[in-house]
């Protein structure tokens, strides 16, 4: 299927209320602003567009940050996605109050009080974390799909809004994603080592970070560049597949075999779109970077 | 666009409500022997949404003023029952302890909660999906209304790709079909009654709220931050990662042990049904090794059941912390305990403990 038999398909998912589901069902965040990018890619601004963008702007909370569902009462990271998206678009008004929403977030362990708590109890500052990433959820630790997402949405921003803050942000985030590279060289949820244990890397997270950390300098990602490309040959999901494809991309580099995107199972309207987003960015589109 | 399918309480305490809520609860008793929750328990003194209500009904009850004294022969049960490996005699096994414990589950929406964590099928993390297929098939047989498989992983987002590397496609047929992703399910705000941790509320998901039986069907492991991962702790599984994130680390801010209980207070009505044919020691839940036990270890009082896992594992019930916050909820002490099948001496074995834990072995 093309590009735009894909793209019909995911419009004729979109709900009355203008958002997408996973499955079906109800609007959320996620999947509402991947439907959209992928849309984004085509430079398309119609009907189901403009509903879409709607859905998001009407869910932007008072605080400038937006929350999964409309059901939840608290801005999470899906603000990062929605910032992604709409960076660009001039007629968007809730931009500054966004982006000073994620700028406030950081993990709760690289605060104050959790350092000096760390500190005191002896630990040593190798484990103590010193770059601010970000956390899935307010007032939790930094992971690595939050921060990867973050630095994204604020480059996005830096584009046309350049301020010192969010240049800072953005090299204290890669510096975070770099601290939790696992030893093989890829990234899993965050967690590289469990009571001195090593932990392995996931594909999915390994492309994610890959793909924020495009402007890092490949010098520093030797291995975790070899690391993805062995992934991609042995990865058997969507999801692991696009986002490595994504990173890889990101880096110039090509995924082998990059016809396995088109064969593996979608389990939902998100790894539906990030094949597509995977395969326009293998073309020369990458949206999170454009 | 291959393989995109379409498919598919009780909240409160936010300034939304239209609705208080403050009444008691008549709890339908599953256990035909009286056992299980007692049948009438106070049930949240918080707002509920009507919707919410009567998506729910009857999913959240205040337990923790329910001090459970067994009376003299009501003690809980609990079943453990050899098995050595995952062969087709799974299914009468299951059936058989189903009968022993007198569920009754006739008309009846059944959540199969169970413990799915990583991809790999040749290691010993996720339950066996052969176990879960086995209680499929009971809960059906025994007449129950619908039987889902429902479960939230807490590091992977591709529930329905790691239930399917984990072998769950083809174990159970149109698996597709009877499995929620509790991570991406809608979800109820739920404020928690006297809650351990420093959680007030919790978004939770409604297909496990809804259900009228959760069952939770862990792996028997050990676990590096609370020392055992059984049937309580499986029910981070129903915390949903789409608002919480992977890993649903406000969980752990929050203090793992304490809301290990809290979590308990909402699931009320819940069998566990442990997977200890081949469990994992040393550093579980992910990177312990296999650790043959050969037993499945079940009961509708999820206290006592993990308490006697611990004491199979040989680890000291009284030293795991989330026992003790949850011992109003159910039996840790062996002497209250009505053992049947086999007894915990004929099949105890010493699960290997990373140093950290040395001290919860039993002495």
């Amino acid at each position: 299927m093309s590009f735009a038999d894909d793209l019909s398909s995911i419009v004729a998912l979109q709900g009355r209320d203008g958002g997408w589901g996973y499955r079906g069902g109800s609007s959320w965040t996620e999947p509402t602003v991947y439907a959209l990018l992928a849309q984004a890619v085509q430079a398309s601004t119609g009907e189901s567009f403009a509903r879409g963008a709607e859905w998001l702007r009407s869910m932007q909370r008072a605080d400038g940050g937006w929350p999964p569902h409309p059901s939840v009462d608290q801005s999470t990271w899906v603000t990062a996605l929605a910032v992604l998206l709409l960076a660009g678009r001039p007629d968007w008004t809730g931009r500054d109050q966004a982006v000073q929403w994620l700028l406030k977030q950081s993990g709760r362990e690289s605060g104050w009080a959790q350092r000096l708590r760390l500190r005191l109890l002896g630990f040593g500052s190798q484990e103590i974390e010193q770059y601010a990433g970000w956390p899935w959820f307010p007032g939790t630790a930094a992971w690595v799909s939050p921060t990867a997402l973050s630095i994204l949405a604020l480059e996005k921003v830096q584009r046309s809004w350049p301020q010192e803050a969010i240049r800072k942000r953005i090299e204290t985030g890669r510096e975070f994603l770099l601290g939790r590279m696992c030893q093989d060289g890829g990234w899993n949820h965050g967690s590289s080592k469990a009571l001195g244990y090593e932990a392995s890397s996931y594909p999915e997270t390994t492309g994610l970070a890959l793909l924020a950390l495009h402007g890092a300098g490949s010098s520093r990602l030797g291995k975790s560049l070899a690391f993805a490309g062995q992934a991609y040959r042995s990865c058997r999901t969507a999801e692991g597949l696009s986002w490595l494809g994504l990173g890889l991309a990101a880096h110039g580099r090509t995924a082998a075999g990059n016809d396995k995107l088109k064969l593996i199972p979608r389990r939902n309207m998100v790894d539906a779109v990030l094949c597509m987003l995977a395969e326009a960015a293998a073309k020369g589109d990458n949206v999170f970077l454009s | 666009m291959p393989s995109l399918r379409s498919c598919e309480k009780i909240g409160c305490g936010d300034e939304n409500t239209d609705m208080n809520v403050c009444s008691t609860l008549q709890t339908q008793d599953l256990w035909s022997g009286g056992r299980g929750i007692p049948a009438c328990v106070p049930i949240l003194s918080h707002l509920l949404r009507r919707r919410d209500w009567l998506i729910a009904s009857a999913g959240t009850l205040a337990l923790g003023s329910c001090a459970r004294r067994p009376r003299p022969g009501a003690e809980p049960r609990v079943s453990i029952t050899r098995a050595a490996a995952y062969t087709q005699d799974l299914y009468d096994s299951v059936r058989r302890i189903l009968a022993e414990h007198r569920l009754e589950v006739r008309g009846k929406q059944v959540v199969i909660k169970p413990n799915l964590v990583e991809y790999d099928p040749q290691t010993v993390i996720n339950t066996h999906p052969r176990l879960v297929h086995a209680a499929l098939e009971a809960f059906r047989s025994m007449g129950a209304a619908g039987v889902r498989i429902a479960e939230g992983p807490g590091h992977r987002r591709g529930t329905l790709d790691l239930a399917e590397a984990a072998g769950y496609f083809e174990a159970i047929p149109r698996f597709e079909d009877l499995f929620t992703d509790l991570n991406l399910d809608e979800t109820s705000r739920l404020r928690l009654s006297r809650p351990s941790s420093r959680l007030d509320w919790l978004y939770l998901p409604r297909t496990a709220l809804a259900a009228d039986l959760v069952v939770s069907m862990p792996k028997m492991k050990t676990h590096h931050w609370v020392g055992a991962t059984l049937g309580m702790k499986n029910l981070f599984g129903v915390v949903p990662g789409g608002v919480y994130g992977w890993p649903k680390n406000v969980l752990h801010w929050a203090g793992i042990h304490e809301t290990i209980a809290d979590l308990q207070q909402v699931f009320p009505r819940l069998f566990t049904i442990v997977d200890g044919i081949v469990g994992m020691e040393g550093n579980g839940p992910i990177q312990g090794k296999p650790k043959p036990a050969g037993v499945i270890v079940a009961g509708g009082d999820r206290v006592a059941v993990d308490a006697t896992c611990c004491r199979i594992m040989h680890i000291d019930p009284r030293k795991i912390r989330y026992l003790r916050l949850a011992e109003t909820l159910g039996q840790t002490e062996e002497g209250n305990v009505r053992q049947i099948g086999e007894a915990v001496r004929s099949v105890e074995t010493p699960f290997e403990l990373i140093p950290e834990f040395a001290g919860l072995r039993v002495r």
